[in-house]
């Protein structure tokens, strides 16, 4: 084993490459951003600039704002929402209502603007989150309207109908109130400042990763241990907090709201600033604000056309750069685009620092946070399923299905194609629930639990048609895998806590010590969607072991490899195995299913025809007939 | 009893609008996997071209072909008119974004949408415009108590004789056929030798056209039209083919007519400032009972 093990890093370390080419150095990206924000501060104070340009900035920063919350929900998470001006109405009306029947000051107002309509947001997206694409499309524009048409029809006398509500206060701060434009311009971009701080932090954390996890590929991420529902919900709320926070000073600036100004041609614009700046692009969300702002503006003088000219442009802009006009970058920015703090120049020196994961099973995993092991490891069962039956319509595509798989064994599941294999994973990990029967893992009933919380249990897998975020780095990818056993969530990301950020470098490294095995190293920055196809296989197997499982679940890992590749492949698992993981696989390469394994279960329409170690099943006649079909006599 | 089938025909007439709107809808999204956006303002473009044919020379048509005949007229120019914006539209909006994915679609269609409503804007102006009533038959006919104007049965059978074209069309020819196997799979439906961009053709005429002979119905019935109403009522029939089941062409039609039959009763017993809120709500709760619409095919992801 040890001689394998130093085989297989001697390939490794062949195979690692540099760090990749910047597309332009920091420095440079750093000098821009301070002439930027220069040039957004100074921006009142040029000669030429009057109290018009410095309300056309302000509309800017409101449009930047609400662009930014959309982006969150529509950007990072992938999430189809069009009525999201409803939740900048809940804001401002909360506001407005507020300021008169409570007579509270504006500022106070603000961040209870943010918590109502961040709630209103949880209430009504929490019964619909579970639509796909276009169903949650128009549920969000139904829930634009339904905002738009109470305000309008004037529950309890309380919003003032289509007249809406006046005489909203300035936000006062004490010893200074904000009302010229110039103050408000301030007042605004200011926000902004410390949004897109909040914002870039939680973007470069796990929070962040798991949206965009969740935007490549949902089953995926789900099945790398992330909870899905909650995330979605998570983006909502933020999104419309932050959605609020805009309409509070919104209503503070113009006092004055109506319900028109929350409609569906306003929501359908800010939709317009995410794509028009780049799917969770955070200086594209600005940009896409200035244009939408800007464009009509500069075409006032041809009154009634400046719409026409505005949809056009949206088409033309769609057609020569539908991702956008600054979309986020992945690939060429290396390590640094992670945010993780500290870490070395040399990404190279990184892995070298990064410790040995402790073998699964063996504790010490403090480190690591595994979750406690329940079980005495030695001999004993680590997965049972016990009479599993599964049925889709009147099809039975697993039927009273016991197997067992032995702790620190290879056990492989063979069986002609349909037979229901990838259909018993699929209810051992949770994706689909059984009719009956009971899954079993280290000595827990783990049927009725959802997939991202049996990832966390200990059960990693990788699947049929390779399931990779496709557009996420190598790194990246293979970083979901750490996040089941990760501790820390929104707040620890937004304010960076030491915490934090310890775990973040915890997650790299291990990622890059999974990456790193699997002979990816040299890949770590490029696209996953760029790899050929035996080493996208090799990702998904990184992915898997990093999520630290006790039981490493293969579907027909071998598929699609040449024999060189199956070979190597071999070689690895043999390695993990010595680390120590258990392993459950689905294959058809009988070279492979013989060569490693150590228990074979036999599955044909459903059911269990056979099991033994390798050299039996072999010589099974039942095993045979199943494949190859009865002899004539 | 009498408000309730007068309010009950009001509501088929409308909900067979929102049928023929939807129709168009659930063929585009079938094929192209894309909420047209633009569809509702195509409906309104429709109504703007039947009125234009009626208004020439102070009706003209209407004095030279009669009252039926000149409806006829209008509606069959705003058939073939709306045909050719519909394949116009997906030449220079839709076809050279399609292979950029889905959310740049949707900002394209969001885009073509402003053109179309602001372009009829441009051209007919920003004030409502107004079918004439010497362009209309008068007549009514009487059940009971019940008055029910001629020309509203003429477009309700009208409507509902479209409706069961396209029915037979897509459920019962090969051709149909093509169209439901190119929306399931369009790589495959290629590659068994149908021609999908024949049937972009065909899906991209036939479903707008509809819209717009709707549109002039829509005219012909509440004589009032303006540029912006476009987006309400694709609105709506967009809600009533999400209610169907998107890409469904039944649910759509089903969809479209208990829209109008629902939003109908509930304005005429309850309130009708409410009656949208209602509408949207009664969306909502059948989406969480049935998250793929009422006649949606349940898909569970192949893992």
């Amino acid at each position: 084993m040890a001689d394998l093990t130093s085989k297989l890093t001697q390939r490794i370390s062949k195979t690692q490459g540099q760090s990749p080419q910047r597309k332009f150095p920091r420095a440079t990206g750093l000098v821009l951003l301070v002439a930027a924000i220069a040039l957004l501060g100074a921006f009142p104070l040029l000669p030429f600039v009057n109290n018009y340009l410095i309300d056309v900035g302000f509309i800017v920063g409101i449009y930047a704002l609400l662009g930014l919350s959309l982006n969150i929900v529509l950007g990072e998470v992938g999430l189809f929402d069009l009525g999201h001006m409803a939740f900048c109405a809940i804001g401002a009306y909360t506001t407005g209502i507020l300021f008169h029947q409570l007579h509270l000051p504006i500022v106070i107002l603000l961040p209870i603007s943010a918590i109502v309509a961040g709630g209103f947001a949880y209430l009504v997206t929490s019964p619909v989150i579970h639509l796909r694409g276009d169903y949650l499309c128009i549920v969000t524009i139904g829930i634009g309207e339904i905002v738009r048409l109470v305000l309008q029809n004037n529950p309890g006398g309380l919003t003032n109908g289509p007249n809406g509500i006046g005489n909203i206060g300035n936000p006062d701060f004490g010893l200074f109130s904000i009302q010229s434009p110039t103050q408000f311009y301030y007042y605004i971009w200011i926000v902004i400042g410390l949004v897109i701080i909040g914002l870039i932090n939680l973007q470069k954390s796990r929070v962040g990763r798991a949206w965009n996890y969740i935007r490549e590929d949902e089953i995926a991420a789900k099945a790398n241990g992330i909870d899905v529902r909650a995330f979605k919900l998570l983006a909502f709320v933020l999104g419309a907090a932050i959605a609020g926070i805009a309409g509070n000073i919104y209503a503070s600036k113009y006092m004055f709201i109506e319900p028109n100004n929350f409609s569906f041609m306003e929501s359908a614009l800010l939709f317009c600033i995410v794509l028009l700046g780049g799917l969770g692009s955070i200086p594209g969300s600005l940009l896409g604000a200035a244009v939408i702002v800007i464009f009509p503006e500069i075409f006032r003088q041809f009154a009634s056309y400046r719409l026409l000219f505005f949809g056009a442009a949206l088409i033309v802009m769609m057609i020569f750069r539908p991702g956008g006009l600054w979309p986020r970058r992945r690939e060429g920015l290396g390590f640094a685009g992670l945010g993780i703090r500290k870490l070395p120049r040399d990404e190279n020196a990184l892995l070298a620092e990064a410790p040995v994961p402790p073998r699964p099973g063996t504790v010490p995993l403090k480190t690591y946070r595994l979750p406690p092991v329940t079980v005495a490891m030695s001999e004993g069962l680590i997965l049972e399923t016990k009479a599993i039956t599964l049925k889709f319509g009147g099809l039975v595509a697993v039927s009273n299905f016991d197997m067992s798989v032995v702790t620190g064994k290879i056990t492989s599941l063979i069986g002609p194609n349909g037979a229901g294999k990838t259909t018993l994973f699929n209810v051992i990990t949770g994706i689909y629930r059984p009719n009956k029967g009971k899954v079993v893992f280290q000595g827990r009933d783990i049927t009725k639990l959802k997939p991202h919380t049996i990832i966390g249990a200990g059960i990693a897998r990788t699947f049929q048609n390779i399931r990779l975020f496709p557009s996420l780095t190598c790194i990246e990818n293979v970083m979901s895998g750490p996040h089941c056993h990760a501790k820390e969530g929104t707040w620890p990301a937004v304010f960076r806590t030491p915490a934090q950020a310890r775990e973040e470098r915890k997650i790299v490294e291990l990622a890059s010590y999974r990456l790193n095995q699997v002979g990816l190293w040299a890949f770590r920055n490029e696209l996953a969607k760029n790899l050929p196809y035996g080493k996208q296989r090799l990702l998904e197997l990184a992915r898997a072991l990093a999520t630290s499982p006790s039981l490493l679940i293969l579907d027909e890992p071998s598929s699609g490899l040449n024999d060189k590749e199956t070979e190597d492949l071999m070689a690895m698992l043999q390695v993990f195995l010595g680390e120590g993981f258990t392993m459950l696989l689905i294959e058809h390469d009988m070279n492979v299913v013989m060569g490693i394994s150590d228990w074979v279960t036999v599955m044909d329409m459903g059911s269990k025809i056979a099991e033994g170690p390798p050299r039996e099943i072999y010589n099974n006649p039942l095993v045979i007939e199943a494949y190859l079909g009865k002899e004539e006599d | 009893m009498d408000t309730l089938i007068q309010q009950l025909i009001n509501g088929l007439t409308i909900g067979s609008f929102y049928a023929l709107v939807a129709l168009g809808y659930s063929m585009v999204y079938g094929v192209m996997k894309l909420i047209n956006f633009a569809h509702g303002d195509l409906f309104t473009l429709g109504s703007y071209i039947g009125y234009t044919v009626l208004v020439v020379g102070a009706s003209w048509v209407t004095a030279t072909f009669g009252i039926w005949g000149g409806m006829a007229i209008a509606l069959v120019a705003a058939m073939i008119g709306i045909g050719v914006a519909g394949l116009v539209m997906e030449r220079i909006a839709y076809r050279p974004v399609y292979k950029a994915g889905r959310l740049p679609l949707v900002v394209s269609a969001l885009g073509m949408s402003f053109v179309i409503s602001q372009g009829i804007m441009a051209i007919w102006g920003p004030n409502p415009q107004a079918y004439l009533s010497g362009w209309t038959p008068k007549d009514f006919l009487q059940f009971g108590n019940i008055r029910v104007p001629v020309l509203q049965i003429a477009i309700l059978v009208l409507a509902l004789g479209l409706m069961a074209l396209i029915y037979w069309l897509v459920e019962r020819t090969t051709f149909g056929a093509a169209i439901r196997a190119a929306a399931q799979d369009r790589d495959t439906a290629t590659l068994m030798g149908i021609n999908f961009n024949l049937i972009i053709f065909f899906v991209f005429a036939l479903g707008p056209a509809l819209g717009g002979m709707a549109g002039v119905m829509q005219g012909l019935k509440y004589t009032r039209i303006s540029f912006n109403m476009g987006w309400l009522y694709g609105l709506k029939a967009f809600t009533a083919t999400i209610l169907g089941g998107i890409g469904n062409i039944p649910g759509a039609m089903i969809g479209g007519l208990l829209l109008g039959v629902m939003e109908a009763l509930f304005e005429g017993y309850v309130s009708g400032a409410w009656k949208d809120v209602f509408i949207f709500l009664i969306l909502i709760l059948v989406l969480i009972w049935r998250p793929t619409g009422l006649f949606g095919e349940k898909t569970a992801e192949k893992v």
